[in-house]
Parts: structure tokens; C-alpha cells; sequence
């Protein structure tokens, strides 16, 4: 082990054709994450404009659409820690079709994001849940950024609000409370979202992008070597704990059941609903999404910074909206499929692992490098690492 | 500790150059002006700080070599007396300070961080042992110094409210003790 000897600013093509060596994972998230590093060395984020967004969402459509179309009314959206969004206004004539105006919203990477995903795999699993869930209705992609400046999709504006107007939070919907009145009709619909979704048969859906794990732990053994490659990539601090839990996950990994598609960051803040109505209109941020076992959405949703206290100001209520044991009765009724106690420690367990090399691993470097639009955020949200960190120890203490 | 000047402040930088700064309203001057300066001392700082510990050391060397050259001179002053006797107590005082003062603080970073990776490999290759014992005992020292680590890392940066006002975390300065 020679982490610290690594510049990990310049990678070198050695240390990344060891750690693809070493930490075998899905063939398009080695793509990514290859190219991240491969472009590492480059120069940092350059802020772009709207006007650039614009002449790439232009070019783009160009080579989509055969006839006549005019983008305008280009705005920013804020949200989320990951990648840059554009709402437009398309006037344009679908294939087939009358003309009509369309909202939309383009959605972008950076140089380097806290979490380095695929816009291909996050396109095709929007388009393949269109109907299953609420999701924007995917339009375009530029994959490789050949139009962009980085690789982008464009899907549908949904209308709605991530919290309630009158409610205050924290950075990336962390701290949201949901209101009593409206947490049974929307925290039925949180339940339902997740069951189709770990029920949706993906085998017959165009997913070209997610490699099919066979039965039994392919899957886990994946997303192992995907955060642990992540891990090695980004930390520049090594941390033990981190070291161990690997270890644990890798002596403990349960076979899956059933091998569902997993949203990966299925929570409180990455769906919109209307206020009007109650309705959740779309999921959102379906870039972590991979073939595997439920029992990590599960055990992601009720974590506690993407929930809150009861009025009771004891029973904790997953998502602001029902306590574990309402979740789990009504999800089992509306999927059909058990909720194992002993998986959802491990996922717990799992995810905590995950949560960390993100915000302490990638949160460290990409910003390190100036790699993102945002880089100040990105570098505040680290410090939630030593908070998760301390339950990731607190786990530990139960099963070692 | 990731959450150090030495990576926040670029952050900060990059943050007011990119993205603030050409938001603020070019009619007032008071805020464009002072928004650069802000950006300026940011870069003062950041390129500074590295050196603090360097310039401070050698600042007090220096004014430790100036007392050793005041004091014959003052002694031939009767009415220095007072301030010669001070001189030569704040005189010893910085000698056994400049004394104490070891590694400079990049240094000290680094060999943290070589140590940390070599815990951290040690821990990796450990879990491979069949030796149950020697594995148990490798984890229970692995996450009794985790407990005390995280209690200090979680103490630097309560301030940012992850855990909420009533999350019980002793000031930081209490924890910082060999």
C-alpha cells in the first residue's frame, strides 16, 4: 500500500490501470470513473454561462431535430450538490407531431462532481421508469459532451416544490420537515414510488449501460469495488474505520433475493410534489440508480438527517412522514416483497461506507481541484462526514 | 482533518470569483469594491498561511537576537533598569519557546497522513488473518481510537449545526490534549 506516495492530483496511467485491476466494477461506471481521473491533471471547472448553455443545447437539438425549433428563456436552477441545470423554453415540432412549447431542463456535469455518474445510465433509467413512477419525460443526451461542454441529458421541467414553501432546511433538502397534514398522502406515495420501483421488471427495458448481475452477491460485489475504487481515488486522508468497514462488508455480503433496480439515492429532497393536489410529480437524481438489492433504498430513506421527530419528540419518521414500522408494513403490502432485518443493518452499514467516500472522499478532492460549479458547497458538505462516520463506528461496535 | 484553511479558502475563492461576484450589482461600487478586496486577502491568506508558523518562528529568533544585543547596552543604563528586567524574563520566556518549537505544521500534516495510510493498510491486510484473536484485537484498538478521533473531528465542525444545537459536543479546545 503506497496511498501516500500517490499524487492523486496527477494519476498516473499505472495507478489507474491498478485500481481497474483491482476493483472490478460495472463496465460504464469504470468508464466514468477512468475518465475522471484521466482528466484529472486538466484544468479546473470553467464557469460557463447561460449564452453557452444555450449555443450547446442549440448545436445539440440541431442534430436531433429536422425541423425548425427556437430554445430561449434560459434560466439557472439551484439544487442538489452534483451537476449544473438550465430550464428553457422549447418551441419546436416533435416528430410527427403540431407544433408546440415544451419546458425543459438541462442537466449537466462539471469537471468533476461529488458523486462522478454517467449521464447515459441516468438517461436510460429515467426513460425505462417513464409510466412505472413519476419522472420528467427524458428528451435528448449528449453522452460525451461533443456538443456541451460536458456531458448532458434533457429531460422534461416537472412543476412542484422538493418541501413544503413554508419550510425551511439545510443543503441538499438535509433537515426538511414535513408538516402533519400532508404526511400521509405524500408518505403513501413514497412507499408506493419505491415498491414499483423495486418491483419494475427491468429485464425487458432498454438498460445497455447497467451490466446484468448474475444471482446471488455479483451485484454487491460491484457496488463493493465501485465505492472502495472511489474511496482509493479520492481520499486524501486515509481513515481506518473506513478500512475495517470495507473489510466487514466484504466477509458479510447476503445474497439478494431479488435483483431490483435501486434508485441509490431514494430520500426526502429528490422528489417534486405539487402543493395544490399533494401529488408527487417526479423523482429526480437517478444518477447513483444500479441493479441490485431494495434493501439499500430502504435503509438510505430512513436515515436520519433525511427525516425528523414525531410530535411525540421520540418516534422518528422516515422521510418527515411515518416511523419505521408503518414504512415497512405499508411497503411490504404494496410490493409484495419482504423487508430482511438483518439486510437492512448491512445496507445501513453499506451506506454509510458509500455516504462517506462521497462527501469525505470525493467532497475533499474534487473541490481540491476546483473541479465543480460549486465548489465552496461542496466543500462545506464534507464536514458532514465525521457525523456519519460516528454511526458508521457506532454499527461497527454492534457487529464486530 | 480535512476541514482545513488550506482547502477551504480556494473553495472560497473560486466560489466569489466564479459565480458571486459577477452577480452583484455593478452600479454599486461599495460592494464591487469591496468584493474584490475580499478576493484579495483570500489569496493574501491562502498563499501566506503555509508560511505563518516559519515567519513567526523567525520573527521571534530575530527579536531574540536583537534582546541579546539590547541588553549590555541597557545594563549601562540605570534608568532602563525596570524595562531590562522585563526584557530579560519575556527574553528567556521566547528562547524556551523558539526552543519547543519543532516540525512545521506541513510537515506534521504529512506525517499524519503517511500514518493514517499505513494504519489503514495494516487494517486491510489484517482482515485476511484466520486468526480471530489477533483480528478482534486489531479491530478493538482500530475503533477505540476512532471513537476518541471522531469525538475531535465532529468537535472542529459543530459549528456548521450537522448534529443539531443540542448535540452535547465539548468545545474543540477541551479535546486538544496530548
Amino acid at each position: 500500500m503506497t496511498q501516500a506516495v500517490i499524487d492523486k492530483n496527477r494519476p498516473s496511467p499505472e495507478w489507474i490501470a491498478e485500481l481497474r485491476r483491482r476493483f472490478p466494477c460495472e463496465t460504464e461506471i469504470d468508464r466514468v470513473l477512468s475518465r475522471k481521473l484521466e482528466r484529472r491533471a486538466g484544468p479546473p471547472y470553467a464557469p460557463v454561462t447561460l449564452a453557452q448553455l444555450e449555443a450547446g443545447t442549440q448545436a445539440l437539438l440541431k442534430t436531433r431535430l429536422a425541423t425548425p425549433f427556437t430554445v430561449r428563456d434560459c434560466r439557472w436552477l439551484s439544487g442538489g450538490a452534483s451537476k449544473l441545470q438550465m430550464a428553457f423554453t422549447l418551441d419546436w415540432t416533435p416528430p410527427g407531431g403540431a407544433p408546440t412549447t415544451t419546458p425543459l431542463v438541462l442537466r449537466m456535469e462539471p469537471s468533476e462532481a461529488i458523486t462522478e455518474t454517467s449521464r447515459l445510465r441516468e438517461f436510460q433509467i429515467i426513460k425505462a421508469l417513464e409510466g412505472v413512477v413519476p419522472v420528467p419525460p427524458t428528451y435528448w443526451i449528449d453522452a460525451y459532451g461533443e456538443h456541451l461542454p460536458y456531458p448532458a441529458i434533457v429531460y422534461g421541467f416537472a412543476n412542484g416544490v422538493t418541501k413544503p414553501t413554508a419550510s425551511s432546511s439545510g443543503v441538499s433538502g438535509v433537515g426538511t420537515f414535513m408538516p402533519p397534514e400532508i404526511r400521509e398522502t405524500l408518505g403513501q406515495q413514497f412507499v408506493d414510488h419505491l415498491a414499483a420501483t423495486h418491483r419494475f421488471d427491468w429485464q425487458r427495458a432498454d438498460l445497455s449501460a447497467y451490466d446484468r448481475p448474475a444471482p446471488g452477491t455479483q451485484a454487491l460485489e460491484w457496488a463493493l469495488n465501485h465505492w472502495e475504487r472511489v474511496w482509493e481515488e479520492d481520499a486524501h486522508q486515509d481513515v481506518p474505520l473506513m478500512r475495517l468497514t470495507m473489510a466487514w462488508l466484504r466477509r458479510h455480503m447476503p445474497p439478494v433475493d431479488r435483483i431490483s433496480v435501486v434508485h441509490g439515492d431514494y430520500r426526502l429532497g429528490n422528489f417534486l410534489y405539487t402543493e395544490a393536489d399533494l401529488k408527487i410529480s417526479a423523482w429526480l437524481d437517478w444518477e447513483l440508480a444500479y441493479l441490485g438489492d431494495r434493501h439499500e433504498d430502504l435503509s438510505w430513506c430512513a436515515k436520519r438527517p433525511f427525516g425528523h421527530l414525531a410530535e411525540d419528540g421520540k418516534t422518528f419518521l422516515i422521510g418527515g412522514f411515518l416511523s419505521m414500522a408503518d414504512f415497512v408494513a405499508r411497503y411490504e403490502k404494496a410490493s409484495g416483497l419482504k423487508v430482511d432485518p438483518l439486510r437492512m443493518r448491512y445496507y445501513d452499514i453499506f451506506n454509510n461506507y458509500k455516504a462517506v467516500a462521497i462527501v469525505l472522499a470525493t467532497g475533499y478532492r474534487a473541490p481540491r481541484n476546483g473541479k465543480t460549479h460549486q465548489d465552496v458547497l461542496v466543500a462545506w458538505i464534507t464536514g458532514i462526514a465525521y457525523s456519519l462516520l460516528e454511526e458508521l463506528r457506532t454499527q461497527m461496535a454492534e457487529v464486530l | 482533518m480535512e476541514l482545513r484553511p488550506s482547502f477551504q479558502i480556494p473553495a472560497l475563492i473560486k466560489s466569489l470569483t466564479d459565480v458571486v461576484l459577477p452577480a452583484v450589482d455593478p452600479a454599486n461600487k461599495l460592494a464591487q469594491e469591496q468584493g474584490q478586496l475580499i478576493v484579495g486577502m483570500l489569496h493574501l491568506m491562502a498563499q501566506r498561511l503555509p508560511l505563518q508558523y516559519r515567519y513567526d518562528c523567525v520573527e521571534l529568533d530575530s527579536y531574540l537576537k536583537l534582546a541579546a544585543q539590547l541588553a549590555p547596552q541597557a545594563a549601562r543604563i540605570p534608568e532602563a533598569g525596570a524595562a531590562l528586567a522585563a526584557l530579560t524574563a519575556a527574553a528567556d520566556d521566547g528562547r524556551s519557546v523558539l526552543a519547543g518549537a519543532g516540525v512545521e505544521p506541513p510537515a506534521l500534516e504529512a506525517a499524519n497522513q503517511r500514518l493514517r495510510a499505513a494504519v489503514g493498510a495494516l487494517v486491510t491486510a489484517a482482515a485476511a488473518t484466520a486468526d480471530d484473536a489477533a483480528l478482534r484485537a486489531v479491530n478493538t484498538a482500530v475503533m477505540d481510537h476512532a471513537q476518541a478521533q471522531l469525538l475531535r473531528e465532529r468537535a472542529w465542525v459543530a459549528l456548521q449545526g450537522w448534529e443539531g444545537p443540542a448535540s452535547g459536543l465539548p468545545a474543540v479546545e477541551t479535546l486538544l490534549v496530548r
